[in-house]
């Protein structure tokens, strides 16, 4: 998954980036204004963006507008140090999906921005499962019945992206970006090689789920004994 | 008790004029004796008085049809001529005994003189009646009047004093959630109220001002302090997140500390402009400007290395002006420490001292890459930062010009900011030239 959080406050948006690498193996992104966190958004494709209020440049309300404008649907928590009621009202009808008063607790704010990335897939719960494929995002834990796989973290979040989108054709370029944040050279052969992996760990485990390569197109997850 | 007197005396007047009639009616009898009778035909009396007549030998010559042996008896019971009170049967009268003379058959040898004694009595209660009703008339006439004249002053009193109720229902609308206060017209037009209204308005504005402004600085006291926290906490929190090396420890302690103090510096410099926007200092205190700047200058020394800085100060030292010796220090370490900041390394910083009358102009221009237009009218407010990428990672807590205005704003003087982007920023600062008192 991969996350763009917009905060002047450089040391505080360093503190988040550094939670959600570590904690959700997350991608993530940083702009430090509003105009740079618009264009960002314009070119990237985040599955949450982590937004605060007072911004140099575009604030925080307009950046909402603006995307919601754009039929941009990624799920907005926004942070705030202000809590007016009314200001809040504000937000959340233009858009925003969730705040956070600063200060906040870290661990709340990595548990929102998890359950909005899933609210955003249309998943509800952290469990989901695929035939007998069982993932847990909460604890990063793959079980094929009740055998736990082990996958590394890359594998995870390949996996974890496909589960979140069952039986959707997800291209190469799309699992690109939204695994990798800026810092990254962007190579399709990384995730190739990503991929045969898995696969080769899920076949070991007894065929649960598997991966297909849908030829020019992208990969898919299907579990065995579905019609597609 | 004058109207019964009144009454009583009118009464008697009555008395003797019936007293005249019944005088009036006696007749000849036309009998042998040449006695006298009452024409009653002729006599139209109210019914309820009663009357005798007596020759003046004691002898009975008529009485009123309602007269009573008991009532005979106590007119005749009185022997002397005047007026008189009795009571019979519970009944109060008052009568006249008087004595009449008949002439009768005038025209025979000149007539024959009959005296006669005639009392008269009228039933009293009529003159208590009479009096009773005068007085409740009276009584009941001033009552009306009196409630009439009350009922008038009271609306009256009403109709003038509505505007004062009015402004006292306004003023009492006023909170400090509703700062609305209009006057109403009334109150305007009345020449008494108008310099209260006016006085209560300009009151209101004056505090109305002064609050929003501790309100907004709280306001943005607190946004700033919260970022401080969240940033503090967050990176203790990101810290115990797992275990760490002994190397990512020191070196998140050092950011931590790096956070504390910019902390600390924000609380520092917010006591600071809150200090600067109390009251006016008292005119007594003086600066030499020329000296505090060089002091400044010799403290900035280690900035302006690192920088490639040069300042250059006046050669010449300009007069007194009146600050107060901190205030001073403080304005022109933030003004300088801004310049510096914003210079471009290699360049210099210019300083000019002048002498203009009653007041000094003091002038730092730097060669910088200037302000942007936009972001000039906004310089002075607090927490603002004119260049968004520099940010709060160096760019302080966005309140040293706010210090520096607050401070010249209660010295009586005046600061201003000019800028040309890619050339420079110019500072104006002007204050007044201590008098000659007020460097004693």
């Amino acid at each position: 998954m991969r996350v763009l959080i917009v905060d002047d406050e450089v040391r505080l948006a360093e503190n988040i980036a550094a939670a959600l690498r570590d904690n959700s193996g997350f991608a993530v992104d940083c702009a430090a204004n509003g105009t740079d966190g618009l264009a960002l958004l314009e070119s990237g494709n985040y599955d949450l963006l982590l937004l605060d209020l007072m911004l140099p440049g575009v604030d925080g309300l307009s950046i909402v507008r603006t995307m919601r404008a754009r039929r941009d649907a990624t799920p907005v928590l926004v942070l705030t140090a202000r809590d007016e009621r009314d200001q809040v009202i504000g937000l959340l009808n233009a858009g925003a999906d969730d705040y956070l008063t600063k200060p906040f607790d870290l661990g709340e704010l990595l548990a929102r921005s998890k359950a909005l990335i899933r609210r955003g897939k249309g998943v509800s719960h952290p469990v989901v499962t695929i035939g007998r494929l069982r993932l847990n995002s909460e604890e990063q834990t793959v079980h094929g019945d009740d055998l736990l796989v082990d996958l590394s973290p890359t594998e995870y979040r390949i996996l974890e992206y496909l589960m979140f989108r069952p039986r959707a054709i997800v291209s190469k370029k799309e699992l690109l970006e939204h695994l990798y944040d800026y810092r990254w050279e962007h190579h399709s052969n990384v995730i190739e090689a990503h991929v045969s992996n898995l696969r080769k760990k899920l076949r070991t485990t007894g065929v649960l789920a598997a991966v297909d390569t849908i030829r020019g197109r992208g990969y898919r997850l299907t579990a065995p004994g579905e019609v597609c | 008790m004058h109207e019964l007197t009144g009454r009583r005396h009118a009464f008697d007047i009555m008395l003797r004029g019936r007293v005249d009639s019944v005088l009036g009616a006696i007749q000849d009898a036309e009998d042998p004796n040449d006695n006298v009778m009452i024409d009653q035909t002729e006599l139209v009396l109210p019914q309820e008085d009663i009357y005798e007549v007596m020759m003046a030998s004691g002898k009975f010559v008529g009485g009123s049809p309602g007269l009573t042996p008991d009532l005979l008896n106590a007119l005749s019971s009185h022997r002397a001529y005047g007026y008189f009170n009795f009571k019979v049967r519970g009944k109060h009268y008052r009568a006249l005994e008087q004595p009449g003379m008949r002439v009768i058959d005038r025209e025979e040898n000149g007539g024959f003189r009959r005296p006669v004694r005639i009392i008269y009595a009228v039933p009293t209660y009529y003159l208590w009646h009479e009096t009773v009703e005068a007085v409740r008339f009276y009584v009941i006439a001033s009552v009306l009047l009196l409630l009439l004249t009350g009922f008038l002053i009271a609306w009256f009193l009403r109709r003038s004093m509505s505007p004062l109720r009015e402004l006292a229902l306004r003023a009492e609308r006023v909170s400090e959630a509703c700062w609305e206060f209009d006057a109403p017209i009334e109150v305007l037009k009345t020449r008494e109220l108008e310099p209260i209204a006016t006085s209560i308005q300009k009151l209101l504005n004056g505090l109305r001002t002064s609050f929003e402004r501790q309100r907004q600085f709280t306001g943005d006291a607190a946004h700033e302090l919260k970022t401080s926290i969240a940033v503090l906490k967050s990176s203790v929190q990101l810290l115990s997140m797992r275990e760490r090396t002994t190397q990512e420890y020191q070196s998140s302690i050092e950011g931590l500390l790096m956070d504390t103090e910019r902390m600390e510096d924000l609380t520092t410099r917010m006591l600071m402009l809150a200090r600067a926007e109390q009251a006016p200092s008292s005119a007594s205190h003086v600066m030499d400007l020329s000296r505090t700047l060089r002091v400044v200058v010799e403290r900035l020394q280690p900035i302006m290395q690192l920088r490639q800085v040069r300042i250059n100060l006046p050669e010449q030292d300009s007069g007194p002006v009146r600050i107060e010796p901190e205030s001073a220090d403080l304005l022109c370490s933030n003004l300088l420490m801004n310049a510096v900041q914003h210079s471009t390394p290699g360049s210099a910083i210019t300083v000019c001292l002048e002498e203009r009358g009653d007041s000094t102009e003091l002038l730092i221009s730097d060669e910088g890459k200037g302000i942007p237009q936009e972001a000039l009218p906004h310089i002075f407010e607090r927490f603002y930062r004119a260049d968004p990428s520099r940010s709060r990672t160096n760019g302080g807590a966005g309140l040293g010009l706010a210090i520096c205005k607050a401070i010249v704003d209660r010295c009586g003087g005046s600061i201003a900011i000019s800028s040309a982007p890619g050339l420079g920023t110019k500072v104006k600062v002007v204050l007044l030239v201590a008098t000659a008192s007020s460097k004693l």
